[in-house]
């Protein structure tokens, strides 16, 4: 009963986002093909009438013919029932989910990284912090963390560009690997796409690393006034011990959840981040897309977003159970 | 325990090992002149402020009073776990157990000993019951894992001996087998204090510090609870330190008993003495305020007054405002806690008197 409750408002909500996307999409005034049309009668002096049957075959090309609602049924047609999502607009005639597959892996790869890594770091750091939360380092640690932690990533990455890039030319800046290897699974390509990699994954880490450390110690800290700590003193148990099986333990099932809906959230891509390093995700693709009025794309991507994230928390609530008994038991009760 | 007499021998302390004086070889806590004050905004609250008992080998010590007259604080000292901004202020806590080696007992002074000293004598012989059993266990452990934990930190023994003591204790305390894969969320809070009480007597500590472990608890389960512990106190001749406000507690588990107030001791003697020939105008108070079942029905006195505040204790004797008895000298001077009758201490002006005429 829990996990047919969960499933079925997985999929009622992602429905009714994708629903609401799709709507205030439409309602932005103008139109591609009619903007695209206008431009080519500029440039070329095409006659209006050949131009008109070139607009309509475009309109009903990337389904924008038609009422508002049977271009709705239509577009929720193609996407879930053919599972196609349409010609891009600034690709075209790629279909978009090849335009999104294509670059699907770096994001994935650079935010992947990066989110692993500052949660990993992050509760490593913020545990120590809390646990020693007297100490002169641990409120140093804090302090340069709620700082860090306020600063947007592009600014940190402008800034590491400016110095690493260009002033001391360590690192690479642009673009995602070097042109000149090929594509595939060999040493120089990997190479290069990690030297790539590292500026960009330094910027976002910093800034989300400085949010666990906060969240991890500010749970460890409440974890320390609790009597099961007390008792595990009492019992005899080494600091250690304690620290690891009686308060990280008790921190790790808000910091899992966090996790899951932080790696749920990275095919939204860092936008910023991306243009900045002129990195090819999909942040990238979605500035594009939306510069050119390019709705499939656009829709596309948001899909994907709205996907991964419902997909994410539905992991989580599925595999809750599995970390916390507590859960468990409630669910059996019900 | 003759087989693994091996495997509860504490490393050696390096400090404060103070030879036990002949006259006090049937002693196993002697608690010296402790304070345990804690620091706050308007300055130090005395909590425990100036506290001397002597807890013997085999026997139930009740340590009674009202509510935040320092019982809790008192023992938290002496095993040590007393967190900022509370702080030992003075005191000795001599434990004396015994040394397996050669067979001789050793005496410490817990209070001079650094904290990694301390923890090797944990659970192996001064066990701790806490109060609150409720959040006293971790939620995401399992009762058999958080119990041989402490095991297993102590000994070198394998999980599955660990594991097997576990269950016979569980047994021992009337819990079935099948809790041991349970977790605490699953328990009743009876069968969260029989847990802590199973967990304390993994290995077989010399003492045993309850504090207040059944007062949660419905008076069935209370008494079923302390019918357990008498039983195992018996069977693994265990001390304990018993600290409650119910007096009818005591006088069903207690040898001896401790009445503090206001951060003292006020009268120390045996559970009969205490209940038949209170001393203390505090103690007299505390067993009139217990109603007589079978007696001619009559109203409860009480004891007038509100308890002072370990912010600033009254002068002089700390129960004197409110004290049927007072005299002039309770205003001014502090009794001293003597010994009034044979192995009767008490600290009031009345019976200093009585003593100083006697000298």
């Amino acid at each position: 009963m829990y996990y047919f409750r969960k499933v079925i408002t997985y999929l009622f909500t992602i429905w009714g986002a994708f629903t609401l996307t799709f709507f205030l999409f439409r309602l932005l005034p103008g139109n591609p093909v009619e903007a695209w049309v206008a431009t080519l009668q500029r440039q070329y002096s095409v006659s209006s009438t050949s131009i008109a049957s070139t607009a309509d075959y475009y309109k009903q090309q990337f389904g924008l013919n038609g009422p508002l609602g049977e271009q709705y049924v239509r577009y929720m047609y193609q996407v879930f029932i053919k599972g196609n999502l349409g010609p891009s607009f600034v690709n075209y005639p790629d279909p978009v989910q090849v335009l999104i597959l294509r670059r699907l892996p770096w994001t994935i790869f650079l935010l992947g990284v990066s989110v692993l890594l500052s949660w990993f770091l992050g509760i490593i750091v913020g545990l120590f912090a809390g646990w020693f939360r007297e100490s002169r380092l641990s409120s140093m640690i804090t302090n340069v963390a709620i700082a860090l932690s306020q600063i947007p990533a592009y600014l940190i990455a402008l800034f590491l560009v400016l110095f690493l890039g260009y002033q001391l030319g360590i690192f690479p800046t642009r673009g995602a690997w070097d042109a000149q290897y090929p594509i595939g699974f060999n040493l120089p390509f990997i190479l290069s796409a990690l030297k790539h990699a590292i500026l960009p994954v330094t910027s976002i880490v910093l800034v989300s690393v400085a949010g666990w450390i906060l969240t991890t110690r500010s749970l460890i800290v409440t974890q320390l006034g609790e009597d099961y700590l007390n008792y595990a003193e009492a019992k005899g148990l080494k600091p250690w011990n304690i620290m690891r099986r009686y308060a990280l333990r008790n921190i790790m099932l808000p910091q899992t959840t966090g996790l899951a809906l932080t790696l749920g959230a990275i095919f939204n891509g860092q936008l910023l981040i991306e243009l900045l390093f002129v990195y090819p995700g999909l942040g990238d693709l979605l500035n594009i897309a939306i510069n050119d009025y390019d709705f499939n794309t656009v829709l596309g991507i948001i899909l994907i977003s709205i996907l991964s994230v419902m997909t994410a928390s539905l992991l989580i609530d599925l595999a809750l159970p599995l970390i916390d008994p507590r859960i468990r038991t409630q669910i059996q009760a019900a | 325990m003759s087989n693994n007499t091996k495997v509860t021998t504490p490393p050696a302390p390096q400090q404060g090992t103070v030879p036990a004086p002949l006259s006090q070889q049937h002693a196993l806590l002697q608690i010296k002149d402790t304070r345990v004050w804690y620091t706050t905004i308007t300055g130090e609250a005395r909590v425990v402020d100036g506290v001397d008992v002597t807890i013997n080998k085999n026997e139930v010590f009740g340590l009674a009073g009202e509510s935040g007259c320092g019982k809790s604080t008192l023992v938290e000292g002496v095993l040590r776990l007393i967190k900022s901004p509370g702080h030992i202020k003075s005191g000795h806590v001599l434990f004396t157990y015994p040394k397996s080696v050669n067979g001789e007992d050793t005496t410490v002074d817990l209070f001079t000993m650094g904290l990694n000293e301390v923890r090797p004598l944990r659970w192996q012989h001064i066990a701790y019951v806490p109060q609150g059993a409720m959040n006293s266990l971790n939620p995401v452990m399992r009762i058999e894992d958080q119990i041989a934990d402490a095991i297993l930190e102590h000994s070198k023994t394998t999980k599955a001996k660990a594991m097997a003591n576990v269950r016979q204790r569980l047994d021992m305390v009337g819990l079935p087998a099948s809790v041991a894969h349970m977790y605490p969320h699953e328990l009743s809070g009876g069968m969260k204090q029989r847990v802590t009480i199973a967990s304390a007597i993994t290995l077989r500590p010399e003492l045993l510090i309850a504090d207040e472990p059944t007062t949660a608890l419905d008076v069935n389960v209370q008494k079923v609870i302390l019918q357990e512990l008498l039983d195992i106190r018996k069977q693994l001749n265990l001390t304990i330190v018993y600290v409650s406000h119910d007096m009818a507690v005591h006088a069903e588990l207690a040898d001896r008993m401790g009445i503090m107030y206001a951060g003292v001791m006020m009268e120390v003697g045996t559970t009969i003495q205490i209940f038949k020939d209170p001393l203390h105008p505090y103690t007299q108070g505390l067993i009139h305020s217990i109603p007589d079942i079978g007696k001619e029905r009559k109203r409860v006195e009480g004891i007038p007054g509100l308890a002072p505040s370990p912010l600033a204790w009254p002068n002089g004797c700390r129960f004197h405002p409110r004290c049927p008895h007072v005299k002039d000298i309770c205003k001014r001077v502090e009794p001293p806690l003597l010994e009034a009758r044979p192995g009767r201490l008490v600290a009031c002006h009345i019976y200093s008197e009585l003593w100083d005429k006697a000298s």
